[in-house]
């Protein structure tokens, strides 16, 4: 192993140069692993939290928060397959849209508790405090996202909107929206609706009656997809999806959203494993009659091969180290900077490093392995020869 | 077969020069058993029965060379050696040569560029292999080998000194005596001693942690002797080994070539040089690829 850390080591710049190749793929392929995994869990929560269920909302988009009458449950429950109907109000944290959002914008989220705490399989768990009640005004839980932001303790007052309320509960993370959620009664989260709902719209209703979603869960063995549809033949005015409408706006988004990610990483390492078939086929070159005389005192195809090979290796495991210590660096830095916004873009979970990691290796292998092989065909009187 | 000699060197250690392969490789053992022996008395200060001792060496070394082994003892043998090569015209760069080299041997390959000497020592050395011909080395015959054994024969068997940029300029001194070992499979702490006992036997036990830019050419030379004979292998092959030396580097090499052959080891040097040959028992010349005479000293 020494021998050929001090091989690598023969052109410092020249090796230094390769494994700075390989960081900056990795170092890619780290930040952008880390981006697509957020995106990922995120679309994976989503796709667990739509799965059996139907969302209606007073647009064509899941995410766009036209007014609902609150009234129209009564005509959604008449709908055969619907076995309850939560009305939900969600409105963004921030009062302005002031900020750009990775995922779901912070935001706040009224529902009525006691059906969805009796219908819903996407369950939350809770690191200090309780679940909220329907009874409990004045009182949120609050996303683990937001917990910094807010700096949120249970028990203490925190600000939303310009009005006190108290922490009753911080939820455990879910790595998908409602780590970025603030969790309220429905009355009090139809109040923050109806207050930014423009004067026409404001005058020709009443708080208690507004809301922008409901949440229909969904008779054993009735397809979702089928009951949305159902729901939007039989209730006028409203749009209801299934889980394959979220599949078709948000998961194949995000499917084309991590093959750019993914290619520009790839790009950045086919570079750096070209870089290390070059610095490879070089330093063999130079090191032709040395190969020869290695040969001729008996070093067997493993000996030769295994040498460069470990090179190779090592070049891309120090790159890949590099790069990836560089990239969690940066993530870090990243997400410690944005966190305050409640706005967490990147994830570096183990399996990005592992695989980043193990990558880097594997490419250095694999780019070695050409002149590797080309090192165990050379012919060992014409090497000996060489000066 | 019987004994032929037996020395008694005190109530201990017998020496018995025999015949036969096997018993010449004993004899061999032998007689570096004595001269370490010799060294260590040396050492301790104790004249009188190291010079007792080295009269005993002498007389073992001298029967050694006079012990006449038959044909089936011959290490390796070239028969009817023949190397083509086509550029343009065909050239013979050996043209059926047959040679046979026998324990203990030093031979000179003497001849002008293009005579063929290092084709042969390529051949001999199985570093490549004859268009007609054989190479029997212990008798067997190296072409019915397979190609992949060869780097494990050439490692245990035979010893390689080469011109110049003989050693792996990243390594010490000791890795790279250490080198032939590592490719014969021997552990680490073992091999490190015996290529510390080696770079000793060449009188660099003072620079094991040197490399090669750190040496003289004349040392380095040696470095590369030490690496040859690590291994106690049955020959070792010098190609133009002092070529790059200097007169005095070069008598001191060969003097180192003399004494390890003295102890038994077997030496095939191609030259150019006289004096390297001089040191020679048996030279071979050679013109236009065939053995043009030998000379026996």
């Amino acid at each position: 192993m020494r021998e050929v850390l001090r091989n690598m080591f023969r052109r410092k710049t020249r090796t230094l140069l390769t494994v700075f190749g390989i960081t900056i793929g990795i170092f890619a392929f780290t930040v952008m692993g880390s981006m697509a995994e957020k995106i990922n869990l995120l679309v994976s929560g989503g796709t667990k939290y739509y799965a059996d269920k139907v969302i209606i909302s007073g647009s064509e988009s899941l995410f766009l928060t036209a007014p609902l009458d609150l009234r129209k449950k009564a005509q959604i429950e008449a709908v055969d397959g619907v076995t309850a109907v939560s009305a939900t109000v969600y409105t963004t944290l921030s009062e302005k849209f002031d900020a750009v959002s990775f995922g779901p914008p912070a935001s706040i989220v009224g529902g009525e508790r006691a059906i969805e705490e009796k219908y819903e399989t996407f369950k939350i768990t809770y690191s200090a405090g309780r679940a909220l009640k329907d009874d409990d005004q004045g009182k949120v839980v609050v996303g683990s996202d937001l917990v910094k932001k807010l700096d949120a303790k249970v028990g203490d007052r925190v600000k939303v909107r310009g009005q006190d309320y108290e922490v009753i509960g911080i939820m455990n993370k879910t790595l998908t929206a409602p780590d970025n959620t603030v969790v309220m009664t429905l009355t009090e989260a139809q109040k923050i609706y109806y207050g930014e709902l423009p004067e026409i719209v404001r005058s020709s209703s009443k708080p208690q009656n507004v809301v922008n979603g409901f949440t229909v869960y969904v008779k054993e063995g009735v397809d979702p997809n089928q009951l949305a549809q159902k729901i939007n033949d039989e209730v006028p005015d409203v749009v209801a999806n299934g889980p394959k409408a979220f599949q078709d706006q948000i998961a194949s988004a995000t499917g084309i959203f991590n093959a750019i990610l993914f290619g520009v990483a790839l790009i950045s390492l086919i570079v750096g494993g070209l870089s290390v078939i070059n610095t490879m086929t070089m330093s063999i070159s130079e090191r032709t009659r040395e190969i020869g005389i290695k040969k001729a005192i008996g070093a067997k195809t493993r000996h030769i091969m295994g040498e460069y090979l470990s090179e190779a290796a090592l070049i891309g495991l120090f790159g890949g180290l590099l790069g990836w210590g560089l990239g969690a660096l940066t993530v870090t830095a990243i997400n410690t900077a944005t966190q305050s916004s409640g706005n967490v873009i990147f994830l570096l979970s183990a399996r990005i490093s592992i695989f980043a990691i193990a990558f880097a290796v594997i490419l250095g292998v694999i780019a070695g392995f050409y002149p590797a092989y080309h090192a165990v065909k050379i012919n060992i009187v014409k090497a000996i020869r060489e000066q | 077969m019987a004994a032929e000699t037996i020395l008694k060197l005190d109530n201990a250690m017998k020496i018995y020069i025999l015949g036969g392969r096997k018993n010449a490789k004993k004899a061999q053992k032998a007689i570096q058993k004595l001269q370490k022996a010799h060294e260590k008395l040396s050492a301790k200060g104790q004249n009188a029965p190291a010079a007792q001792l080295k009269e005993t060496l002498k007389q073992a070394q001298l029967l050694f060379a006079q012990e006449k082994y038959e044909d089936s003892y011959k290490t390796l043998t070239g028969k009817t050696l023949k190397k083509r090569r086509d550029r343009g015209a065909v050239v013979h760069a050996l043209n059926g040569v047959s040679l046979d080299i026998k324990i203990g041997d030093l031979i000179a390959i003497m001849g002008p560029s293009g005579s063929g000497k290092s084709t042969l020592l390529n051949m001999l050395g199985l570093l490549d292999q004859p268009t007609a011909g054989q190479v029997l080395l212990k008798g067997q015959n190296v072409e019915l080998i397979k190609r992949r054994h060869l780097p494990e024969i050439r490692s245990k068997e035979l010893g390689f000194v080469f011109q110049s940029f003989n050693l792996v300029p990243t390594l010490t001194a000791l890795e790279n005596a250490m080198l032939p070992l590592k490719y014969s499979g021997i552990r680490l702490g073992r091999r490190r001693q015996m290529a510390k006992e080696a770079l000793v036997q060449v009188g660099l036990g003072d620079r094991l942690n040197h490399r090669s830019n750190e040496l003289s050419g004349g040392q380095q030379q040696r470095v590369a002797i030490a690496r040859s004979v690590v291994n106690s292998p049955s020959i070792v092959f010098g190609d133009e080994l002092t070529g790059e030396l200097d007169s005095k580097m070069t008598a001191d090499v060969m003097s180192l070539v003399k004494k390890l052959n003295k102890k038994g080891q077997t030496f095939v040097i191609v030259t150019h040089n006289p004096e390297v040959a001089k040191v020679c028992r048996r030279i071979i010349y050679m013109k236009d690829g065939r053995i043009e005479k030998e000379v026996k000293r």
